[in-house]
This record gives C-alpha cells, sequence and structure tokens, in this order.
C-alpha cells in the first residue's frame, strides 16, 4: 500500500533533510568551537577570573625611640565593579538608600571611572563602619557588582603632631597618574603626597600581591586560584624624639610658628614642629572638594610648613653674622667700640637703637649681649652690602640646607647686584643699616636660622639635616642608615668661634643679656634673640613682631641647637626664649645620663 | 496478552539509542545542577515512573490508544485551561500544575496527544490516497490552532512554534491538494508579519531584533545568548571535561539546566561530543522515520513521522538558539534538558514507537 514513488521521493528530501542539518550544525559548531574556539577560551577565562590587588601595608614610621608615629590598620572600603552590575539604577538606588549616600556622589564616581576596563573596581566610600559592611554584605544578592574589601589604611595615632614633618598619603590624582614619576603606579594606589611619606614613598610603599580569583556571574569569589602575597613597605625611624617635638608644640600651642631643633654634631633633625597644624588622618580618608578649599584657603596656612617654607626678618640674631663676618676679616675684634646714644643719624633719618636712652660705650662683645643696633648699624655700614651677602652666602644662608623634606626654602639676603637686577636701582648704604640688623630685605627660615646656631655651636661645621635615621625592612634588616653629611665646612679663625660663643653665651647667662630670663641652672645655654619688625599694613594698628631665639646647649659640647619663631609674638626674648629653655631643659631632663657621663669624660680629657 | 514474536520484534537498536540519549542527558545534568542535586532526584524519580509505562505504551496496541485520542485530547487541553487558573508561576509565566508536589507542565503531553489526534483523523484519508483539501481542513486546523493559542498565552512561545511546526508536518506528510499549498504559502509569508503585530511581547520583539543587531543593547538582553556562544566556543575540540565548565557553573549561561542545556555538555565535552551527540540524535530521528516507513498501516506511520517531527524540530530549534543560529526562544532538548513533563513525553514517544514497531508485519 505504501512504499509508492511519492513515498520513496518523500523518504530521500526527509533523508537530505536530516543531512542538511547535520552539515549546518557542523559547521556552525566547527566555527565557533574551532575557528573562534581560542578566543572564546580567553572570554570565558576573562569572565571567570578576576585579578585582585592585594595592597602591601605601608612601613611603619617611628620616632628615634620607637615611637609609632604612622601607622597601618585595616579598613574596609565599598566598591563597584560596573561589569557586574545587571541593572544600573537598581544597585545605585539600593545602595544609596542601604547607607545614605547620595545618588549623585556614587553616579558621579562612576562617570570618573570610565575609560578603566569594566571590571575594574570603583571605589564609592573608603573606611566604612562594621555596621555597614553587615548591611551590604546582608543585601549583597540584590546589589550585583557591589563589594567590600578589606584593604590597610593609613593611621596617625598622634594626630596633627608632626603633621608637617610626616606628611599624609592619599589617592593617585589623575594628573599625576600621567606624570613620569608614577609610571609604576595605577588608579587607586595610595600614594605619600606630603612630607617623609612623599620623600620616602618607594621605601615606604612596598609591592602589592596579586590574588587570582573565580567569580561567578554575580561577581562573587567563588575561590581563590593563586595568591602573590604582597611585600610590606620598609619602616622608617626618624631622628625626631617625639617627647622634644611634642614639648616644642607644646610650647607653640595657639600661637602660629615654628620650632627646629637639630644635633649640631651630626645634622639629626630631633624636632620639627610647625603650628597651626592639621590631621592627616582627615586627609588619608579624602576631603570633599569643599573640605578642601576650605583647608588650603584658611588664612592660617595650616598645610605651610613654617619650619622650612615660612621665611621671616631674622632680627637682631642677624647681627652673628657681621660679627662674625667682621671678626674673619680683622675689622674688629674684642676691643672695637661704639657709642650709643639710642641711635644714629644717617643721611636724612634716624636710626633708632631698640633702647632709646642708649648703650653708652659699647664693644663688639656687649653689643651682641645687649643687642645694640647703633653698633651694628656702624659696622655694618663698614663692611658693605655685598661682605655681608656673600658672608652670608658662605655660611650657607642662602641655600636650601637640603633637609629631607619636600618644598624645603632657600634663606635671602640682598646684594647691590640683586638690587640693580629687580629694581634696576643702585643699593642705597642706608639699607645697608635695616640689613645689619636683620630687617628689610633678609628673609630666612627657621631651619635656617638653626643652622646657624649650629654653625655657631659646631665652630664651622654644619651637617646636612635629616629626619629620617634609618630604613629598616618588615624582617629587621636594616636596609639604609644615613651618614652624617657635612654640608659646610667653614675654617673659622679660632678666635671668631671662640669669641661668637663666648657673646652668645652671654646673651642668656650675663645679667645684661637680652635673655637673662631664660638661662639655665644646670646647663650653660648660648642664644640669640631677635624681634623682627612686621610691617603695618593699617596705619596706626601694629601686628605685632615676630619673636625669634635661636640657642645650643650645652656651650663646650652642644648637643642640641634649637630654633623659636613666634609669629606676631613680641619681643624675641619673652616670647621666644623661653621656648628655648623649655625645650633644653626637657633635653637636659631626658638626657642628663649622657650628659653627665660627658661631663665627666670632659673633664678626664 | 504478552506474546514472544513481539517482544524478539522490538527494535533494541532504536530504544538502545534512546538509553544513551538518556543516559547522556543525565550524565551532562550532574553536571549541570551541581553541586545540589535535588532537582536531579525529581528527574531520576520521572525516569523510572517513564520506564515502568514503557511496557504498558509498547503493549497496548496503538490502534486502540488512537481511538481514545479526542478524550486524549481533551483532558490534557482541560489541564492547559487549569494553568490560567492554578498554574505555578515562574519566570512570568503559568506553564504547571502542581500535583502532589510535583509540577506538570500539561503543553509537554499536547505535543504526544496533537500527534495522536490529527495522525487518527488523517490516516484514513492518506489510505485512500486522498490529498487535503481546505474544507478537510477546517475541524484539524481549529483542533491545532486552540492549544496552540492556549500556549502562546501562558505565555510560552517555545511550545506554541512546536505544535505549530509539527501539526503542519503531519499535514504535509498525510498528503495536500496544490491550493492548501498555495493558501499556506500565503499565510506563511504574512505570519511574520501576524506575529510581529498581534502575537508577540515587547521582550520577545526585542530578543529578535537584538539578534537580528537592529537594537543596541543597553539592558543586555543579548547578554544570556552571548555567554551561551562564549561557552559552547571554549569548549574548543575536545571540551574542558566532565564537571569542568566554567560557564555554566559560576551562573554564566542563564536556563542552563533547561533550555541551554547544550552549552554545557558542548562546554565540557568539545567539539568532538558535539558531533557524536548530534549524529546520536539525527540518528535517532532516522530510525523514528524508518519506523514510520515500516509501520504496518498509515496511523502507525503518520504517528511516527509525528514523533520524529516532535524529535527533529526540538532538537533543531534548541541548538539554532543555544548556538545563536536563532533568537532565543525556549524549547527543551529532548532527552537532555531538565524537566519532568518533557522527558515523560520522550518517553511516552518511544514506547508508542515501539509499539508501532512491534506491530510491523501486522494488519
Amino acid at each position: 500500500m505504501r512504499g509508492g514513488r511519492e513515498d520513496s521521493l518523500r523518504g530521500k528530501f526527509l533523508r537530505g533533510v536530516l543531512l542538511l542539518t547535520l552539515l549546518v550544525l557542523s559547521a556552525r559548531l566547527w566555527d565557533l568551537q574551532i575557528v573562534k574556539g581560542d578566543e572564546m577560551r580567553v572570554l570565558s577565562e576573562r569572565n571567570r577570573v578576576r585579578i585582585k590587588k592585594i595592597p602591601a601595608p605601608r612601613g611603619t614610621i617611628y620616632d628615634r625611640n620607637g615611637v609609632v608615629l604612622a601607622d597601618t590598620r585595616p579598613a574596609f572600603n565599598l566598591y563597584l565593579i560596573p561589569e557586574d552590575i545587571r541593572d544600573f539604577s537598581e544597585t545605585v538606588d539600593g545602595l544609596s538608600g542601604l547607607l545614605g549616600i547620595p545618588r549623585e556622589e556614587i553616579m558621579s564616581r562612576l562617570k570618573q571611572a570610565r575609560g578603566f576596563p569594566p571590571s575594574f573596581p570603583v571605589l564609592i566610600k573608603s573606611d566604612i563602619s562594621m555596621d555597614e559592611v553587615a548591611k551590604v554584605e546582608a543585601h549583597r544578592i540584590f546589589l550585583p557588582g557591589v563589594t567590600v574589601q578589606m584593604e590597610p589604611k593609613r593611621f596617625y595615632p598622634h594626630g596633627d603632631r608632626l603633621a608637617h614633618v610626616l606628611g599624609y598619603v592619599s589617592e593617585i590624582s589623575p594628573e599625576e597618574l600621567k606624570m613620569e614619576h608614577y609610571k609604576d603606579y595605577s588608579a587607586g594606589d595610595i600614594i605619600g603626597k606630603y612630607g617623609i611619606e612623599r620623600i620616602y614613598e618607594k621605601y615606604l610603599r612596598g609591592k602589592d600581591g596579586e590574588k587570582r580569583v573565580e567569580v561567578d556571574a554575580t561577581g562573587r569569589e567563588t575561590r581563590i586560584l593563586e595568591t602573590r602575597e604582597p611585600v610590606p613597605g620598609n619602616d622608617l625611624f626618624l631622628n625626631i624624639d617625639f617627647d622634644l617635638q611634642r614639648a616644642a608644640e607644646d610650647a607653640l600651642d595657639g600661637k602660629a610658628g615654628a620650632v627646629v631643633v637639630l644635633n649640631p654634631r651630626n645634622g639629626e633633625v630631633l624636632a620639627l614642629a610647625s603650628r597651626p597644624s592639621f590631621d592627616p588622618n582627615s586627609l588619608v580618608s579624602g576631603l570633599t572638594d569643599r573640605q578642601w578649599r576650605e583647608l588650603i584657603s584658611d588664612p592660617r596656612y595650616p598645610l605651610q610648613n613654617r619650619a622650612i617654607q615660612g621665611r621671616y626678618p631674622p632680627g637682631s640674631i642677624f647681627k652673628l653674622v657681621l660679627a662674625m663676618k667682621a671678626l674673619e676679616d680683622g675689622l674688629a675684634d674684642e676691643s672695637t667700640s661704639s657709642f650709643c646714644g639710642g641711635g644714629m643719624r644717617y643721611g636724612n633719618r634716624f636710626f633708632r637703637c631698640w633702647k632709646e636712652k642708649g648703650h653708652g660705650r659699647v664693644n663688639l662683645h656687649r653689643a651682641i649681649v645687649e643687642s645694640c643696633d647703633t653698633f651694628f648699624y656702624q659696622l655694618g655700614l663698614r663692611l658693605g652690602i655685598d661682605r655681608i651677602h656673600e658672608f652670608a652666602g658662605k655660611i650657607g644662608l642662602t641655600s636650601k640646607t637640603g633637609i629631607d623634606l619636600p618644598d624645603e626654602k632657600p634663606g635671602f639676603v640682598p646684594s647691590t647686584e640683586w638690587k640693580l637686577k629687580r629694581f634696576h636701582v643702585p643699593w642705597f648704604e642706608g639699607e645697608t643699616l635695616s640689613v645689619a640688623i636683620g630687617q628689610g630685605p633678609v628673609w630666612l627660615t627657621p631651619l635656617g636660622l638653626c643652622q646657624l646656631a649650629a654653625f655657631i655651636a659646631n665652630e664651622g661645621i654644619v651637617f646636612r639635616p635629616r629626619v629620617v635615621k634609618k630604613i629598616v625592612s618588615r624582617e629587621g634588616r636594616t636596609i639604609l642608615a644615613f651618614e652624617p653629611e657635612t654640608l659646610l665646612d667653614v675654617r673659622l679663625k679660632e678666635k671668631t668661634a671662640k669669641f661668637i660663643k663666648e657673646a652668645t653665651s652671654g646673651v642668656v647667662n650675663e645679667r645684661s643679656g637680652t635673655a637673662y630670663a631664660s638661662h639655665l641652672e644646670d646647663v650653660e645655654m648660648c642664644g640669640k634673640t631677635g624681634t623682627a619688625q612686621v610691617a603695618s599694613l593699617e596705619k596706626g594698628k601694629h601686628l605685632g613682631d615676630h619673636a625669634w631665639f635661636i640657642a645650643f646647649a650645652p656651650r663646650d659640647d652642644p648637643a642640641i641647637a634649637i630654633s623659636v619663631l613666634v609669629e606676631r609674638g613680641g619681643h624675641g626674648a619673652s616670647a621666644a626664649a623661653p621656648i628655648a629653655k623649655l625645650i633644653t631643659q626637657s633635653f637636659v631632663n631626658k638626657n642628663s645620663k649622657r650628659f653627665l657621663a660627658r661631663t665627666q669624660d670632659s673633664y678626664a680629657r | 496478552m504478552l506474546d514472544r514474536r513481539r517482544i524478539s520484534h522490538v527494535d533494541w537498536a532504536t530504544f538502545g539509542l534512546a538509553m544513551i540519549l538518556v543516559a547522556v542527558g543525565f550524565l551532562n545534568l550532574i553536571s549541570a545542577l551541581s553541586p545540589s542535586y535535588s532537582l536531579l532526584k525529581k528527574q531520576v524519580f520521572v525516569f523510572l515512573l517513564g520506564l515502568l509505562a514503557l511496557p504498558v505504551v509498547t503493549l497496548y496496541d496503538y490502534r486502540k490508544l488512537a481511538e481514545i485520542s479526542l478524550w486524549i485530547y481533551v483532558v490534557v487541553l482541560c489541564l492547559i485551561v487549569l494553568t490560567f487558573l492554578f498554574g505555578v508561576r515562574a519566570g512570568g509565566a503559568r506553564r504547571w500544575l502542581n500535583l502532589f508536589g510535583m509540577n506538570l507542565q500539561p503543553s509537554e503531553f499536547m505535543k504526544l496527544s496533537i500527534i495522536l489526534l490529527l495522525s487518527q483523523r488523517l490516516h484514513e484519508k492518506r489510505a485512500l490516497g486522498v490529498k487535503l483539501g481546505p474544507r478537510d481542513l477546517g475541524v484539524p486546523l481549529l483542533l491545532i490552532l486552540l492549544p496552540t493559542a492556549l500556549v502562546l498565552l501562558q505565555p510560552d512561545l517555545g511550545t506554541a512554534v512546536i505544535l505549530l511546526l509539527v501539526s503542519l508536518s503531519i499535514l504535509w506528510y498525510a498528503g495536500l491538494k496544490p491550493s492548501v499549498y498555495v493558501a499556506l504559502g500565503l499565510l506563511g509569508g504574512a505570519s511574520p508579519y501576524l506575529l510581529w503585530e498581534y502575537l508577540l511581547r515587547p521582550y520577545q520583539k526585542a530578543r529578535i531584533l537584538i539578534h537580528l543587531n537592529l537594537l543596541s543593547d543597553p539592558q543586555g538582553l543579548g547578554y544570556h545568548t552571548t555567554q551561551a556562544k562564549i561557552a559552547v566556543g571554549s569548549g574548543k575540540f575536545f571540551g574542558k571535561g566532565f564537571m569542568e565548565g566554567t560557564q555554566h557553573r559560576l551562573q554564566f549561561v542563564p536556563e542552563h539546566h533547561t533550555d541551554f542545556i547544550f552549552t554545557v555538555f558542548a562546554e565540557e565535552w568539545g567539539f568532538v561530543g558535539c558531533i557524536v551527540l548530534l549524529f546520536l540524535f539525527l540518528l535517532f530521528v532516522y530510525r523514528c522515520i524508518r519506523i514510520s516507513e515500516s509501520a504496518s498501516d498509515e496511523l502507525g506511520s503518520i504517528i511516527a513521522f509525528g514523533i520524529a517531527s516532535l524529535v527533529y524540530f526540538q532538537l533543531t530549534m534548541n541548538l539554532f538558539m543555544a548556538l545563536n543560529i536563532l533568537p532565543a526562544v525556549g524549547v527543551p532538548l529532548p532527552f537532555m534538558s531538565y524537566g519532568g513533563s518533557a522527558l515523560l513525553t520522550i518517553l511516552l514517544c518511544l514506547g508508542l514507537l515501539m509499539n508501532i514497531q512491534v506491530r510491523r508485519y501486522m494488519f
């Protein structure tokens, strides 16, 4: 009945269809699995495997005695991975509702990350609380693309103390990313932005690790395939003595100013304070644009490190420079004297001495001890501005000291050449009189003047100031220990060195000395006061003078050199010298054993 | 009743082929469902149930079964209507009835039911060599369109398309007058328009447009098909190995245990495995056609042909979708996809094939 011609035709047709089907599907399978197979395998691996960075913990920063100054603590950071987001508005709204982060903020952070691969995590909020972590984890399945990662975070346990020296870290900026210097960095990396965090970045940073993880379609980690552990950064030991630092900062409390304490024997920076200060912890978390603008436009400039960037006329301290130069050149000796009647007339102007009734007849020693202006007006005229300029340069006042902190400013002392070049007018001798007492266009930093104190203490040898003592690996191996580096070795005449030491001692220890009130019983501190007049901007409104004091102690075996600046503090003797006394006192108290040993030692010699 | 001769006449080759496919299907499901095997247990249970039903379906004469085909049809149709009232909702569709804790998908049984019913109504005309004219097609078309429309409303586009294709192949096999070809040709030409305007839902339209690259894909509707393609392609020549497929294990391929089950197999067994599997499937369809050709009567022949077309169209539509040749329309892969009703249906089909086969010399 069946099996007719039509049926056999139908049979052939059906067999043909089956064969064609086999061919078409085989061809497609060939195309996908053989021709495009490698490409598809790569795509499937890229789906599956994600490389996650394990940030290296940054090196710890200690003071010279092992006090922790900058540490690392675990923090939870919230990220969005655009690739894993299924529904943008759902995830963004969900996250916004859950943690109260404004929707626009999330969107703007996502927008900033455009141009990065979609599997790149975008930081939405750093350092979220444990409560927030719990909330996010509980709602994870409803928020595909949201992940929380534990990462080490910089922590400064002492808040605003030593902030200018330590500096701070924060996320690398798009501009920095483009710089050659940061070519090894990628977006999202944390870098040192200021202070030694910036200078010693390459030692502190360590080497980030990597984790190859398998993730599922919602971005959840299913297992770890491979881990390369991070190499922690190296630890820094500073020369800073945190006790001394604290004493210096407390002395400046509520004021604007700076204190620098050096060891004149090797350049170690024992304390470097600048006030007002800022809390680096707030900068690590990332400020909002408004907070940042507020900080940098603060009229008190809390971000400025006054100790190395603030330049002020040195006032009477500058007299030491003239005295040394005059002694060196034989223009003056201990017997040189002048008469001070409360000032002197020069040209058509009367230059006053600070002591209105005058010092009477003064020799060089008394002129320094009692800080007689008249004497130095005359000495200045005899030296001339260019010799002053030359000598200031010779003893390092007009160069950077080369301290291991960023953006140090050099000091400035004028010359006739400078005046001509800058203003196209010749130098007037009258201007030399101002410079001779450290007024006018003479600007020095507290660090520069501390080096001057060290110069006198050490009789002409000055070391490069160093904040960092040594770099030590996490295992305790010393990577780098900084040796004292001689910056200047000015061969002063022995007579000059002795004389100037004697005079600075007199400032503090003789009854007529300007800083006699700040003398110490158990240690012979030498010093010089300075009061820099500040030109009042408004007539009749005196803003207050800058108070200066430099010191070193003890006289015969100097262990510390100090400079103190108090902005608008008034007289150096009353506002700055007591701070130096306090610091010396606390230094002596702390190191009394050593002092005792050394004194005995010097007797034995 | 139990005749020795019948047992010796059983087409063990076709049966064996089916069992191999079932075995491959289970093996593949073990990987697809890992690590949670509660669904696998259900599937095994359904398989054992089907195995028990197999001798009954084989031995109960298909001619007697065909006589009650209208009743079977009515019962299955009622079950489909019930899905609208008591259906279990999943993925935006109501296709299932909850029966003693098992989810039953009546539309799967409709596939077999419509084959039986159409064969019953058409075999005599074919036996007489009468070609079907427009007038003869009125009732059959009504019987076809009724369940097709209901299934489409569930909505279940895939099953509706299969019902339509299988039914049309049976009509074609029964023999059609030239005028009907013309009419069907016209309808076929107009159907894309009709489908587009009246029947397709927005998400289905979007899928088609994305497939044709006419619509950009901001919400990632094409994501699933891309991931399916990656799964298949990443299998390369020898595959990643059993249980080693990452695309499905890590949930990148959606519906990987049902409509996209083939991607799991392709990823783990590679080009070699795929070609072997494809060959086994087409061999099975070929065996169905052979049974159809050797059936002792037109009724058996049409039923066997209907089953052949059912397996063929499900296979091709599923693979075309999994390999991204056609837009994603959910159709289960016979023997392989998870789903009790589909497995039971294919086992009943197998029983019916055996039934027809053992009676090939009897008149």
